[in-house]
């Protein structure tokens, strides 16, 4: 439980496009601890984007060194980092990325579907985490039939539902308008008090600043990294 | 125990999620899965049909006696058809010669065939007249269900006697029992003392359409055009003791027959002798090729099926490259995504087969009453189907599965 979260050092991700290579992420080193709230932010093509899917053990780095939880993800084969994903991290996208035509309940039941749980106990740990994010009288409700702040919620219950480590959110609010907004920040926040890391892309600054750390990329590197000082606190909806 | 459980868990769910996507897409998967399905249908009604022939000819091979050689007045032709202006003589004396000189042989049947006509009070058919002696009963295989057979008397005196057939008696009596009533064949009245023992029909072909009557009868009374001599006759039936002196004599007949009508050397011999057995083989032969052929056309269509499979496996994969790029992110493993598209395609290919099976089944049923055919379909025919049907779906699959599981997370994710 000594290791950090998560650690990197000189972590590069390059890409070749019509013969030239990119750095998108270029040489960062950081370090977050169990428990922080960080907000990573950036313009369009800073990186943010790249360094959050490496991170979440989506993309493989070009160098550079990735601990998670103190394991070398270097070492991992992809069966391995499926796993880790499936265990260690929650993902909230922009687009929710909730399966069409599946209920509330079968969505947030797939991660326990690779994690090898039985039917009633998914369906039993799945129910739970929606009635925590008051969707208690939604479970049969397919994505279609849900609000944009109701899909967002349902996908962080989807996040939530192995008992994570840490959620990385991608842009969480990008489609939703400010009052639901609020209400998403509120619930990271509630969750972040009850012990969870929480990883949150965004370009917009007052979004960030319900975070408690802000890390600022630019060309693929990191140009500032602070404690957000005057921290926004929004009541859970 | 727990692992062969979650295993077993796993493929369920798999099940749930193709049964999903398939449910998504029905009208597509519908058509998909005909594909499959008219390829099961046509390789099981081949099969079956085939096997049908077999039997037949194994049936028909059964009622024409074993042990016995077919003698004709024609040369051989090979397995082409007969050429009848070849036509020579045969006689009666030649089958006594026979009887007297091959060994092995138990009896030998003469025989005059021809077309006939015959008449009851109101009705009429028309059928082929076997004349015959006794020994026709004994070498094959022929009894009477009801009366009695030939008898040397009959023969002997030119009795206007006449065993029938199944199918004539009828044509001619409906329900009555025909024993000891009067049938008119070329306007001469003969009666009848028995009936034929039924043997079915195969190939189409109705064995029980026939009538036997005494060999000089026929020869003195039925004939519409003279024959050469006074004992020529159509063809002989030659009944050896076992299987062995069936295959001397044969060659001992060939020899004899030369020599009796002094056939120069190096000309081909006028006769043809041949064995039950040898026809067996023959037609054995030509009906397994024939089902062969109906096997492969058949498995054509079940090929342009599996590949609908593929086509349609492979727009799923495209469309769905954002959902594999989900599932991926939520934790699932190449392995898992791999299985959830075979199972796709099995669950197609499988449904399809069943679906297939069980039309060919009916089909065959439906043959068997109206064409009178037999087409069976064994359970090993049955399983072997769907099994395939599972294997085309895995096959077929099998490329676009592993296709999307070698996609990279982030650019399935990325995918629009």
């Amino acid at each position: 439980m000594t290791a950090p979260l998560l650690e990197t050092h000189n972590l590069v991700k390059d890409y070749v496009i019509g013969g030239e290579v990119l750095h998108a992420v270029n040489s960062v080193s950081l370090t977050i601890k169990r428990g922080e709230f960080v907000a990573i932010m950036g313009a369009s093509g800073s990186g943010k984007s790249t360094f959050m899917n490496m991170i979440g053990c989506l993309d493989v780095p070009t160098s550079g060194t990735l601990l998670l939880d103190g394991i070398d993800t270097k070492t991992l084969d992809s069966d391995a980092l499926a796993e880790i994903r499936n265990r260690k991290i929650g993902f909230v996208f922009q687009q929710f990325n909730l399966l069409a035509r599946t209920s509330a309940l079968d969505n947030v039941a797939v991660p326990l579907i690779y994690a090898g749980l039985g039917y009633s106990e998914r369906r039993d740990r799945a129910q739970a985490k929606l009635e925590a994010m008051g969707l208690g009288n939604r479970l049969q409700n397919t994505p279609a039939k849900l609000s944009g702040g109701q899909q967002q919620r349902v996908a962080i219950a989807r996040a939530l539902v192995t008992n994570p480590l840490m959620l990385l959110a991608d842009e969480p609010t990008g489609a939703l308008d400010t009052q639901t907004s609020l209400d998403i920040m509120g619930i990271f926040q509630k969750l972040n008090d009850e012990g969870i890391t929480l990883i949150v892309v965004t370009h917009e600054p007052d979004i960030a600043e319900y975070a408690a750390r802000r890390i600022v990329f630019r060309d693929g590197q990191v140009i500032e990294d602070a404690a957000v000082k005057s921290r926004r606190q929004a009541v859970a909806g | 125990m727990t692992n062969l459980f979650n295993a077993i868990a796993g493929w369920g769910v798999n099940i749930a999620i193709a049964m999903t996507a398939l449910r998504t897409n029905l009208m597509r998967s519908i058509l998909t899965t005909l594909g499959v399905m008219i390829g099961v249908f046509s390789v099981i009604l081949a099969v079956a049909v085939g096997n049908g022939a077999q039997v037949s000819v194994t049936q028909q091979i059964a009622t024409l006696g074993s042990n016995m050689a077919i003698v004709v007045p024609q040369p051989d032709s090979g397995s082409g058809p007969p050429r009848s202006t070849d036509r020579g003589r045969l006689t009666e004396r030649d089958g006594q010669a026979i009887l007297r000189q091959v060994s092995g042989v138990s009896a030998v049947a003469p025989q005059i065939r021809s077309s006939v006509q015959l008449v009851t009070p109101g009705r009429s058919a028309t059928t082929q007249a076997t004349g015959a002696t006794p020994e026709y009963g004994d070498v094959s295989n022929i009894t009477a269900s009801e009366g009695r057979f030939l008898s040397d008397s009959d023969v002997g005196a030119a009795a206007r006697v006449v065993v029938i057939g199944q199918t004539v008696a009828d044509k001619l009596f409906a329900d009555a029992n025909p024993v000891g009533e009067t049938v008119r064949i070329n306007r001469v009245p003969f009666k009848v003392i028995g009936l034929l023992e039924s043997k079915g029909s195969n190939l189409g072909n109705d064995n029980d359409d026939q009538i036997v009557v005494p060999i000089t009868t026929l020869r003195q009374r039925l004939l519409t055009t003279a024959t050469q001599g006074p004992d020529d006759v159509t063809l002989l039936f030659v009944g050896f003791i076992d299987e062995e002196s069936l295959l001397l004599g044969q060659q001992e007949i060939k020899r004899m027959l030369r020599d009796r009508y002094r056939v120069p050397k190096g000309r081909i011999s006028p006769f043809t002798v041949r064995t039950t057995t040898e026809i067996a083989e023959t037609t054995g032969q030509v009906t397994q090729i024939f089902q062969a052929v109906l096997v492969a056309i058949a498995s054509i269509s079940l090929l342009v099926g599996g590949i609908g499979i593929m086509n349609i496996m492979l727009v799923s994969v495209t469309e769905r490259t954002r959902e594999i790029g989900l599932r991926m992110a939520l934790g699932a493993k190449r392995s898992d995504i791999r299985n959830q598209f075979l199972v796709e395609a099995a669950v197609l290919c499988v449904i399809g087969g069943a679906i297939g099976l069980t039309l060919a089944l009916v089909a065959a049923a439906i043959f068997q009453k109206v064409a009178d055919f037999p087409a069976p379909v064994g359970l090993d025919t049955a399983l072997l189907s769907v099994a395939f049907s599972a294997i085309i779906g895995i096959l077929f699959g099998g490329y676009p599965a592993i296709r999307a599981s070698r996609l990279s997370p982030i650019e399935a994710l990325r995918s629009e």
